[in-house]
């Protein structure tokens, strides 16, 4: 393939605006797939991804195209929406040259649509707006229209209508792409550079490795060499996939395929490394990525201890896929041995979690989620903690600090004043609020990063019904009044239970725990007390009633194995519950601390 | 070996909103094809054990006609049955004749069996039950008359919007009944009952447990021992067949539903109709590793308040009660209790005994 008529592409927009089906319909008109293998959203492998709807891993496909009698290649590389995930957004972009940005006709112009448009300028591509979703009745062109040349300054004439369910404007799209977004730059001739910006765990093949070429020719059989690692291994196999995968003998300059070597050393494998042929190297690697910020720490037990050295295992091939994923060991009185997990939000979280019992068939308990405190100690030592657990005694803490974000969420006018009064509950900050047309404004507010790792998500989404985004940026730490509050579960500090909140939020929150907990935890044998304490004062409290029935009231000849199949199910119930002391907690309760509101039993 | 026989009936003239066992409306075909399988399956299965206590469950078996259930009878004959056998048929009040009864007396019957569930109109109606009490205290007499003094009566209780005074008022009632043997439920909401349906609810543990406590302190004061979690009887007029389940000891179960546990195995039959009357009468067959049989022998045997005996445990399966997974920490909990002779579980636990009976199952 001519290197001048490769492009290789992104999709950007924001959460729920189209664009895995819009890959769908590129994918169709390249003729990858006929309609007859068609299903919705091609390119979401997972499981999770098409439960949810959302695309979390960009996926990369090779498509062909004949343009004015010439064929063309085209790399799709497919991108999530949600702002945890704008790390997988900016790899994608690192390996393209231009991009398509998607909005949706009915909701227009949105927080990440802006996130990741300006992630595409700093990565210097060519940009080809898109409104997607015209065939609605909701649609509203125009405005959606203006929208993009007031934010971006876009031209009227280069913005295409589409609609990704009805296939129209599809073919414009595609040829726009090839006339409008360059050639790859690079020089077959020159030594090998190329950028890991994926990689996958295979149980056969090992390591697999995603690289977009930019100088030179990778061929089976090379001696490479990872630019970071230092470490070298011999290419065995090259793959492109279309979407399947398909073998190659080389790759160059421009292009994007998976890279096999025989790698078990996970660590080996770095995204954002350069490879290099390891007899004549490249002179420098390529700039890579930022490290990312991980804002939200949780620790992930493994229900049965033993499952401790899996949840490790599980945790490194996933890290492979997910370089933003951080961990490290931790141990709880409560819960044993566990890791300490760094996510870039709450969503990314949650879909870690999820993968690690689905992929890996692990059983975990996930204590509540925490952010990095500065404390200052009364000795002048700084400490940052992102665990409750790891919290100096009081006496020691002079101040304690906590990150705090600057929000913009976009919202319809109507809303602007209950989402004032949810960020003001959240300890909000006010900042401004700036509208971009009479109709849609978006809102500053500094906030605590600990409030929105509640249900701030949640609670926006409900009482704009759906229509206000929000994404945020890290502004650096203030000093608050915080402190630890424990639980004890008669009368034993259950230390996976702590959290950090603020004082003057401590009284009631320390109410909503102990009453969840009251309705989550089962009737024991005996009475069991559950405190909310801060430091030795107990600040709420709440008895669990002895268990009075748990019985089998009839058992006669007939249904004697039934009542058998009865005790061991209530056994195995059981079993998946956590034993602290003498009371056995399931584990919901390890996330209860949570909630802000009080559960209905 | 083999000495104890239930027979299932699953005929009724009316389905009551909490049952759950294998049961249709009667229907006079229906009845005559049962039977005819019913002789077929026990023919085929029974191998001429000598027969100590014989059960006809339900169902209703009094729902027969008075033609059929001669003809029950009669297939019953072709079991060998030992002089003091305990033959138990379970009667509602409401479709129980004094020829019926003169009928049990025929057969030899030796016990009555009686579904009174409330004695309170209001409860009854919940319950779908069609007779009162009045009908319910002349059956009684009338069994009584005819010669039938072991008898027992079922109760229900923990009913919606029941009080522990209407509880108190049903057990007064079923004491001065004067029968020696009376067995007491709370009420469980099954699947697939119409009280199910309905999406009624349990009453809470806590007035639960008031009721039971009232029960057994009542009962106790009349005379009556407490002798399984659900059954209290006056000296010597415990159910022989109950006791057979009770005691994990061998019994024949025939008909649609039924089970039987014979030497290494339990079976259940089916309960499609129309499977059975073809002849393909098992469901489910559960082959017992010795694991398995001590397992249910300590979970039978702890329902019975004197609970299990340690000489009688060693000489059945050769192997020490107390040696058996964790009952000596369960002895030290003051969760069960060693008398010397027996090991039961403590009065206090008993309403709550699951929590310790989940330590014998599984793995």
């Amino acid at each position: 393939m001519k290197q001048e008529n490769i492009r290789n592409f992104s999709i950007i927009a924001h959460i729920d605006h189209g664009k895995s089906t819009l890959a769908d319909r590129i994918l169709e008109i390249t003729n990858a797939v006929s309609k007859r293998e068609a299903k919705e959203q091609m390119l979401d492998n997972m499981d999770i991804e098409r439960e949810r709807g959302i695309t979390i891993k960009l996926n990369t496909v090779r498509l062909n195209y004949n343009y004015k009698g010439e064929d063309y290649t085209l790399n799709l590389i497919d991108t999530p929406g949600h702002v945890d995930f704008s790390y997988e957004v900016s790899r994608s972009l690192a390996a393209s040259d231009g991009a398509i940005l998607v909005v949706d006709a009915t909701q227009g112009v949105e927080a990440q649509t802006i996130a990741n448009m300006y992630l595409a300028l700093d990565n210097n591509l060519t940009i080809i707006p898109v409104i997607n979703k015209i065939d609605l009745p909701s649609a509203d062109i125009k405005k959606t229209k203006q929208e993009l040349i007031d934010t971006f300054g876009f031209d009227d004439s280069e913005i295409i209508l589409t609609s990704a369910k009805t296939g129209e404007g599809i073919k414009e799209l595609v040829e726009a792409l090839i006339e409008k977004i360059p050639s790859p730059k690079g020089e077959k001739e020159e030594p090998l550079k190329a950028l890991i910006f994926d990689s996958l765990y295979d149980s056969y093949r090992g390591v697999l490795v995603l690289a977009r070429i930019f100088d030179g020719t990778l061929k089976v059989g090379d001696k490479i060499e990872f630019m970071q690692t230092g470490s070298e291994y011999e290419v065995t196999e090259l793959f492109v996939y279309n979407p399947n995968f398909l073998k190659v003998e080389s790759l160059s300059s421009g292009e994007v395929g998976y890279v096999v070597a025989a790698i078990k050393t996970l660590s080996d494998v770095r995204v954002g490394d350069t490879i290099t042929l390891a007899k004549n190297p490249c002179k420098e690697a390529l700039p890579g990525y930022k490290p990312m910020q991980q804002v939200v720490f949780t620790g992930l037990y493994p229900t049965e201890t033993n499952k401790y050295n899996d949840l490790r295992e599980a945790l490194e091939k996933l890290k492979l896929n997910d370089a933003s994923l951080t961990f490290e060991p931790e141990t709880s009185e409560a819960l044993g041995f566990g890791f300490r997990c760094g996510f870039l939000g709450l969503l990314h979280m949650d879909v870690v979690e999820e993968r690690l019992e689905r992929e890996f068939n692990l059983n975990l308990i996930a204590t509540s989620p925490s952010v990095i405190y500065e404390v200052l100690k009364t000795d002048g030592e700084i400490l940052k903690i992102d665990s409750p657990q790891k919290l100096p005694d009081i006496t020691k803490i002079k101040t304690i600090s906590e990150p705090y974000i600057l929000t913009n969420v976009f919202t319809p006018s109507e809303y602007i004043g209950p989402l004032m009064e949810l960020c003001q509950n959240k300890r909000g900050i006010y900042k401004s609020l700036e509208y971009l047309t009479p109709e849609r404004a978006i809102l500053h507010y500094e906030l605590p990063l600990s409030e929105i790792v509640y249900d701030f998500f949640d609670k926006l989404k409900s009482i704009s019904k759906g229509y206000a985004s929000f994404d945020y940026e890290l502004i650096g730490y203030k000093p608050s009044n915080l402190v630890k509050m424990d639980i004890l579960v008669n009368g034993n500090l259950v230390d996976a239970l702590s959290t950090i909140v603020h004082k003057d939020f401590a009284y009631n929150r320390g109410k909503v725990v102990v009453n969840n907990l009251k309705s989550i935890i089962p009737r024991q044998m005996f009475v069991v007390p559950i405190q909310a304490a801060i430091g030795s004062k107990i600040i709420a409290r709440a008895d669990i009633k002895a268990m009075r029935k748990d019985v089998l009231a009839k058992c006669y000849g007939g249904d004697v194995s039934r009542k058998k199949k009865l005790l061991e199910k209530q056994k195995e119930g059981k079993k998946r519950m956590k034993k602290i002391g003498n009371v056995e907690i399931p584990q919901e309760a390890f996330l209860t601390v949570l909630s802000n509101e009080e559960i209905n039993d | 070996m083999i000495s104890s026989v239930y027979i299932h009936i699953p005929f009724c003239s009316n389905i009551c909103n909490y049952c759950n066992f294998a049961k249709f409306y009667y229907n006079k075909n229906m009845v005559n094809s049962y039977l005819n399988a019913l002789d077929k399956e026990i023919k085929l299965r029974y191998k001429g054990d000598v027969i100590k206590t014989l059960y006809i469950g339900g169902g209703t078996p009094s729902s027969l006609e008075v033609d059929e259930l001669e003809r029950l009878f009669q297939i019953l004959k072709i079991f060998k049955k030992d002089k003091t056998i305990e033959f138990t048929i379970e009667v509602n009040p409401e479709n129980l004749t004094l020829e019926k009864i003169k009928l049990f007396k025929k057969y030899e019957v030796t016990r009555i069996s009686m579904g009174v569930e409330s004695t309170n109109k209001k409860f009854l109606d919940y319950l779908g039950r069609h007779h009162d009490f009045n009908k319910v205290r002349t059956s009684i007499n009338l069994l009584k008359r005819e010669g039938f003094t072991n008898i027992n009566v079922d109760l229900i209780y923990a009913l919606k919007e029941e009080t522990l005074d209407d509880l108190k008022r049903d057990i007064l009632n079923l004491v001065s009944l004067d029968v020696p043997h009376i067995s007491t439920y709370s009420l469980m909401i099954e699947e697939g009952t119409i009280l199910g349906i309905k999406h009624e609810q349990n009453i809470d543990e806590d007035k639960d447990y008031l009721m039971y406590d009232l029960i057994r302190k009542t009962l106790k004061k009349y005379g009556y021992k407490h002798y399984e979690i659900s059954n209290f009887a006056k000296e010597g007029y415990e159910s022989k067949h109950n006791l057979v389940y009770w005691n994990n000891d061998y019994y024949y179960g025939f008909g649609l539903g039924a089970a039987s546990f014979i030497p290494s195995k339990r079976i259940t039959n089916t309960y499609n109709y129309n499977n059975y009357i073809k002849g393909d009468y098992v469901k489910e067959i559960e082959e017992l590793t010795k694991k398995d049989i001590l397992s249910y022998a300590l979970i039978l045997g702890f329902r019975k308040i004197e609970g299990i005996n340690k000489k009688e445990f060693f000489a059945k399966y050769k192997v020490e009660l107390d040696s058996l997974y964790n009952i000596k920490e369960l002895i030290k909990d003051k969760k069960l209790i060693d008398n010397g002779m027996n090991i039961f579980v403590s009065y206090d636990k008993i309403y709550i005994e699951n929590s310790i009976l989940i330590n014998f199952v599984g793995e």
